[in-house]
């Protein structure tokens, strides 16, 4: 037999409610497996355990045929898997060295030692970073790399590798792809979560996909197709490519009256004398990198960052110059900025769908000790609930408890609560399933519709083309192309995006 | 235990028990429960009215600190400053009474002190961006420094003579309850009223349930810390003034003694994380009613002060190991991450 890791009949519960159940899978050994599914659908479970991150409900876990259960991380090691994190697992204050060697120091170490059999590891894998530099200077794509090799260095033969792709530029993904091959070439097993289904299809050996826990299918990547997985993914054809809209059957919306506009504005160095301006009734989308500073441009715009005091270029909006100090300033001349990271400025954790939504509707007016129900709470959110078909277990659900497409819309119902005439949505689908995309999709192009300005930042090209009217590109802090929509290829913008 | 007998009643009761088992709260009401009935049976003076009042009574000032405290705890903050603020504030109005100002003047000189100092810690933590923690540990030190240095010397200061309206305070009692439990009662319906009805309250968990966000959505985050750390200065000096009156003095030195911890045993104990974005005026009752009785308790079995403290520290403790047994910090479940 060549699986290396088999799942018989495994079930993983939390509280009752299971995360996966009743899945057989199996690992072979020297291939790369991608793992898809919509968000919720227990690919990350399933690869925790196998990590020693949870231990199975029921069912079993073969290890090369042998039943086991890994009780740790360091366990799993031991058996020779290891994890790659969305977030990767380094300490950043430490060098490349130091990271590769975590965990097993002496009680006297040499400082030279580590770097120079460091130095050789990295050679052997044909990696180019230097083992005496700190890891908070290193980019996503180095960072990966280092804990790869710390990884082959704790001779691991099964590697996880969640959705690492995200955070890398094309050129990036290029260089990880080869590494995996490598990997492989070299009798290494690999699992590889992806959002990204044209990556699965072109990297991968055999594809599984899960939906709702239950794993729907696995079978050679060679008998997939996009179509197929999609389906295979949300379970229904969907009506109309998700992406597809067809172009040429759409006419850009013609621009209203210039709402904001940004003229040489600077920050640091990620912002570098950008120009842009967004018109009512558009939307105008933004591309670029990761780094290129098309997020903190517009949180420039929102007040949430600071624009350099001095030579920091001037806003406008809707023609009169501004400079807001604080989000608050922003929001009450009818700026929203929609964040990209739900979990770090979005949600409130701890409270419920309606009060979530309602914080937006609170935050905007002023007097601090007027009065406040539950019921008002309820009234003033339902309606955007029925709107965006927020779905939800029980009313009270927690807001954490949501699948990442209705919590996505609790935070563009928070924002558009407040009546905004610019709208930025920051990579509005980024962990949003398959079903959701489309409904976000059709309300922004509803409120352009409905007159108002919207910005699209996205790093995703399908996305970028099938909503905007107008394209930014921005690349190094600036923007460098504008293109109208009928002149838009993929081919174009990245061309300008990368160059 | 169920008294009902009938089956409904019975089950809705056991599913009651179940839930109340899964928060920390339902931990605690079971613990003062149990050392209120072991208490009762042990000591035969403990079940007395008497002693009942005099109970609630001790504890009501750590309550009335604890109320300011849950307030910026809630907004993920914390106020170690308060106990300084109120002997300074106290002490100060009572040295200025005696220097020749009429009481009611010295008195509201040491209001307009307290709202300063909570001013300025707000100002620190708002605009200068340090930590709350070392913000206030920081001003404590300061407040009671400058205390000590320029406005009085004497570590005990009396309430000044031929001012016996204030003394009466302390003594006094309103439908056969004594004041300081009154007073305790009202503003506990007063921050829960603010907590639950007023947008200055809802925007308190919105800060504390996550900042970036509540900063995002707008906010007014400097005005709202200064007023916390303001609020919180007065509730001190409130409590100072209704210890003073029933002690007929204050005491600077408590100041160096163990309240601060107290209070903020009360605030955990009852279930206020100190993560913020969580808790009650309710928790604060269940955590004073629970230390109450504890003190109470240890101090007519005569138990040694250290001791006690280190009963305290025990408690504390197994609160805190019991709410993380029962609500585990698992990424599936609950994604809020420790702080």
């Amino acid at each position: 037999m060549t699986d290396i890791i088999t799942f018989r009949r495994a079930t993983k519960e939390f509280r009752g409610n299971p995360a996966f159940k009743d899945v057989d899978f199996s690992l072979r050994k020297g291939e790369i497996h991608a793992l898809l599914g919509e968000n919720g659908a227990g690919k990350s479970t399933l690869t925790k355990v196998i990590a020693g991150l949870y231990s199975l409900t029921s069912g079993e876990l073969l290890i090369e045929g042998e039943v086991r259960t890994l009780a740790s991380p360091a366990d799993a090691l031991k058996a020779g898997i290891a994890m790659v994190f969305q977030e990767t697992n380094l300490v950043p204050s430490m060098t490349v060295a130091q990271n590769i060697f975590l965990g097993e120091e002496r009680f006297f170490n040499r400082l030279r030692g580590i770097n120079i059999l460091a130095q050789q590891h990295l050679q052997r894998l044909n990696f180019h970073v230097e083992p005496t530099t700190l890891v908070s200077t290193l980019g996503a794509a180095k960072k990966q790399m280092v804990e790869i090799a710390r990884a082959v260095h704790h001779s691991a033969r099964v590697f996880i590798f969640d959705e690492p792709t995200a955070t890398l530029t094309p050129e990036e993904k290029h260089h990880f792809f080869e590494l995996m091959k490598r990997l492989k070439a070299e009798g290494a097993s690999i699992i590889f979560i992806s959002h990204a289904l044209e990556e699965a299809l072109a990297v991968a050996d055999r594809i599984s996909i899960l939906r709702d826990g239950a794993l729907i299918v696995t079978d050679d990547a060679r008998t997939f197709t996009r179509q197929s997985i999609i389906q295979a993914m949300v379970g229904r054809q969907l009506t109309g490519e998700l992406y597809g809209q067809a172009r040429g059957a759409r006419t850009a919306r013609s621009p209203g009256s210039a709402v904001l506009s940004l003229r040489n504005v600077s920050m640091g160095k990620a912002v570098r004398s950008a120009s842009l301006t967004v018109f009512a009734g558009q939307i105008a989308g933004i591309f670029g990198l990761v780094g290129a500073g098309r997020t903190e441009m517009m949180k420039i715009a929102a007040g949430i960052l600071k624009r350099d005091f001095f030579d920091g270029g001037s806003i406008r909006l809707g023609g009169k110059a501004v400079r807001f100090r604080v989000p608050r300033d922003a929001v009450k001349h009818g700026v929203a900025y929609i964040t990209e990271d739900r979990k770090l400025d979005g949600i409130f954790e701890a409270m419920g769908i309606a009060q979530n939504i309602f914080m937006g509707a609170l935050m905007k007016h002023t007097n601090p000790a007027s009065i406040i129900t539950m019921r008002e709470a309820r009234e003033c959110s339902a309606e955007w609930i029925e709107m965006l078909k927020v779905r939800s277990i029980s009313e009270n659900a927690r807001v954490v408890e949501l699948s990442g497409g209705n919590q996505q819309k609790v935070v563009i119902a928070k924002s558009l609560i407040q009546n905004p005439s610019l709208i930025i949505f920051d990579e509005p689908t980024r962990g949003v399933d398959v079903g959701a995309i489309g409904e976000i999709h059709q309300m922004i192009a509803k409120l352009a519709d409905a007159g108002a300005a919207v910005v699209v930042i996205s790093s995703y090209l399908p996305e970028i083309l099938s909503l905007s009217d107008r394209i930014l590109v921005a690349r190094q802090g600036r923007i460098v192309e504008e293109l109208t929509v009928d002149e838009a290829t993929e081919e174009r913008i990245m061309y300008a995006a990368v160059h | 235990m169920s008294q009902g007998g009938i089956s409904t009643g019975s089950s809705r009761f056991f599913l009651a028990a179940q839930r109340s088992l899964r928060s920390q709260e339902g931990i605690v009401l079971i613990l003062a429960a149990a050392a209120f009935t072991v208490f009762s049976f042990l000591l035969p003076s403990f079940l007395s009215a008497g002693n009942l009042i005099a109970l609630v009574r001790s504890v009501s000032i750590l309550g009335i600190l604890a109320l300011g405290m849950a307030l910026v705890v809630i907004a993920r903050g914390i106020d170690v400053s308060m106990i300084a603020t109120m002997v300074v504030s106290v002490a100060w109005a009572f040295v200025l009474a005696r220097t020749g100002y009429s009481f009611n003047a010295a008195l509201l000189i040491g209001c307009l002190f307290a709202l300063t100092a909570g001013l300025g810690i707000g100002l620190l933590i708002a605009y200068g961006e340090v930590a709350p923690i070392f913000a206030t540990l920081a001003a404590g030190s300061v407040i009671y420094g400058l205390g000590r240095t320029f406005f009085f010397q004497l570590e005990m200061q009396n309430v000044p003579p031929g001012n016996e309206w204030f003394a009466e305070i302390g003594r006094a009692s309103f439908l056969g309850l004594p004041i300081t439990i009154v007073a305790f009662a009202i503003l506990c319906l007063l921050l829960h009223g603010v907590l639950t009805r007023t947008r200055f309250g809802w925007q308190l968990y919105a800060m504390g349930s996550n900042p970036a966000a509540a900063r995002t959505t707008g906010a007014p985050m400097r005005p709202m810390i200064i007023a916390q750390y303001m609020i919180s200065a007065v509730v001190a000096y409130l409590a100072g003034l209704i210890l003073a009156s029933s002690a007929s003095a204050i005491n600077a030195r408590l100041f160096n003694s163990t309240m601060i911890y107290d209070i903020l045993l009360v605030v955990v104990l009852g279930g206020i994380g100190l993560n913020g974005g969580n808790g009650r005026v309710r928790n604060v009752i269940l955590g004073t009613v629970f230390v109450g009785i504890l003190l109470n308790g240890m101090t007519i079995l005569n138990i040694d002060y250290t001791v006690q403290n280190l009963v305290k520290g025990l408690v504390l403790l197994l609160a805190i190991i019991a709410d993380s047994v029962v609500n585990p910090r698992d990424e599936q479940t609950s994604q809020q991450g420790d702080l």
